[in-house]
C-alpha cells in the first residue's frame, strides 16, 4: 500500500512544474500522512521525521514547520487521536524541520545526501522528539512521574529512531533527487531575480 | 554507505520488534523504583495487611456497588469478610492480604475472586494489552455526566500507574487500587 503511495505521488511529483514548490509539498505531506496512518501498526515508526528533516535541508525551515504542523494535524484529526500532544508534536517536528535548514551545508554536499550523517540526525532527533512530546503528561501529572514515564517510553524512543534509520537508508536518496530538482529552480529563480535586479 | 545501511537497518528493527515485549518488562520494573512509594496507601486498611498486597475498588456514588454501598468493605485473602471502613469518604470494596504476586494482572484476577462474584473483572487484551473495562458489573461507559467520557483508573501506591494492568510489575505491600476516571 505504502508503496503505491509512493509510486503514485513519484509519477505525480514528475507532472509538476519546476518552480512548483508548494505542490511538492503538498505531495510530501500526503506521503507523510498516509505513510503514518499505514505503519501504525508498528508504533513510531514513520516516516514523518525523515521527511521534515529533508524538507528543512532543502526547502527551508518555514516550509518544514508547515509541513510539520500540517502532518501533526491532519493525520491526529483524521485517524491517530487529536488532544493536547498534537501540538507538542507539531513544534517537535517543525524544531527538527529548523535543524535539518540549519545543518543543510552539513547534510546536502555537492548536490548528494550524506546519508551516515542524516542517518545519525534522524536517529538523534527521533528519540529527542519523543521526549519532547511526553512533556505533555505534564499537563496532568507532577513532574515526579516523568522519569518512570520516560522510563518506560524507551523501547517506543528506540522504535522511532531504528524506523528513521530505516527510512533514510530506503527513501533519503530517491526523495532527496526529487526534492532537489525543486530546490535548484528556486536557485535558478533567485539568479534571475538577481539578474532582474 | 548506503550499501550495508539497507539490510542493517531492516535486520536491526525486525531484532528490535522482536525484542520489545522483554525490554519493556524490563523498564517497567525498573520504572518502578522511580515511583515514590505513597506511605499512606494503607492508610485506612487493616493493620495486619501492612507490608501485604491490596486491591481496592471505589464506585462512583452515583452508582454504588449494590453490595458494597456502605464505607468500604475489607475482605481477607481467605475470602473472610473483616470489616467496613465507613470513614475512608467513598464507598467499594478491598481484598488483601497477599504475598508473593509480581504479575499485576495475576493478582486483580486472584484477589477479586475472593469477593464471591461481586467484584468479577471483565476485560479485554487489545494491541495495548489488557483492558479492564468492568469491575463489579460497573462498565464505566454506561455512566453520564458532566465529562466526555468515564474509564476505570489504575493508581499504583497512591499514584497513576504509569502501565496497564497487564504491565504492571508488584513489589510486597503494593496497594493497587480502581475508580473511575472522567475526561
Amino acid at each position: 500500500m505504502l508503496s503505491i503511495i509512493v509510486f503514485s505521488l513519484i509519477r505525480s511529483e514528475r507532472s509538476l512544474r519546476d518552480q512548483s514548490q508548494w505542490g511538492m509539498l503538498i505531495l510530501l505531506a500526503i506521503f507523510g500522512v498516509s505513510g503514518r496512518i499505514l505503519m501504525e501498526p508498528i508504533p513510531n515508526v514513520q516516516p514523518v521525521t525523515v521527511l521534515v528533516i529533508l524538507t528543512g535541508a532543502y526547502f527551508g525551515a518555514p516550509r518544514a514547520i508547515a509541513l510539520a504542523a500540517i502532518v501533526a494535524l491532519a493525520s491526529n484529526v483524521i485517524f491517530m487521536g487529536h488532544g493536547p500532544w498534537t501540538i507538542f508534536q507539531a513544534i517537535g517536528w517543525g524544531a527538527i524541520g529548523i535543524c535539518g535548514a540549519l545543518l543543510s551545508d552539513k547534510l546536502v554536499v555537492n548536490e548528494k545526501l550524506r546519508l551516515n550523517r542524516l542517518a545519525l540526525m534522524a536517529a538523534a532527533s527521533g528519540i529527542a522528539f519523543n521526549w519532547f512530546v511526553s512533556l505533555s503528561i505534564l499537563l496532568d501529572t507532577g513532574f515526579s512521574m516523568l522519569v518512570p514515564y520516560l522510563l518506560n517510553g524507551l523501547v517506543f524512543d528506540l522504535y522511532h529512531a531504528f524506523g528513521n534509520i530505516l527510512f533514510v537508508a530506503w527513501m533519503a536518496t530517491p526523495l532527496g533527487e526529487i526534492m532537489s530538482r525543486h530546490r535548484s529552480s528556486q536557485s535558478l529563480e533567485s539568479v534571475r531575480d538577481g539578474v532582474a535586479n | 554507505m548506503s550499501d550495508w545501511l539497507k539490510p542493517a537497518s531492516v535486520v536491526a528493527l525486525v531484532a528490535l520488534i522482536l525484542l520489545a515485549p522483554s525490554i519493556q518488562d524490563r523498564l517497567a520494573e525498573e520504572s518502578t523504583r522511580y515511583i515514590e512509594d505513597n506511605e499512606s496507601s494503607h492508610h485506612g486498611l487493616p493493620a495486619e495487611w501492612d507490608e501485604q498486597q491490596v486491591l481496592c475498588i471505589y464506585f462512583p456514588s452515583d452508582s454504588p456497588h449494590s453490595e458494597f454501598n456502605l464505607g468500604v468493605t475489607m475482605i481477607g485473602s481467605d475470602g473472610e469478610e473483616i470489616g467496613t471502613n465507613e470513614d475512608l469518604n467513598r464507598t467499594g470494596a478491598c481484598v488483601g492480604g497477599f504475598e508473593g504476586y509480581s504479575n499485576g494482572l495475576d493478582f486483580m484476577m486472584n484477589s477479586t475472586r475472593m469477593a464471591n462474584g461481586h467484584l468479577s473483572v471483565g476485560y479485554e487484551v487489545g494491541q495495548w494489552g489488557a483492558f479492564v473495562h468492568t469491575i463489579g458489573g460497573l462498565n464505566p461507559e454506561t455512566l453520564t455526566g458532566d465529562f466526555n467520557g468515564a474509564y476505570w483508573h489504575l493508581d499504583h501506591n497512591g499514584a497513576s500507574s504509569m502501565v496497564g494492568i497487564g504491565d504492571l510489575v508488584m513489589s510486597e505491600g503494593d496497594v493497587i487500587e480502581w475508580s473511575i476516571g472522567t475526561w
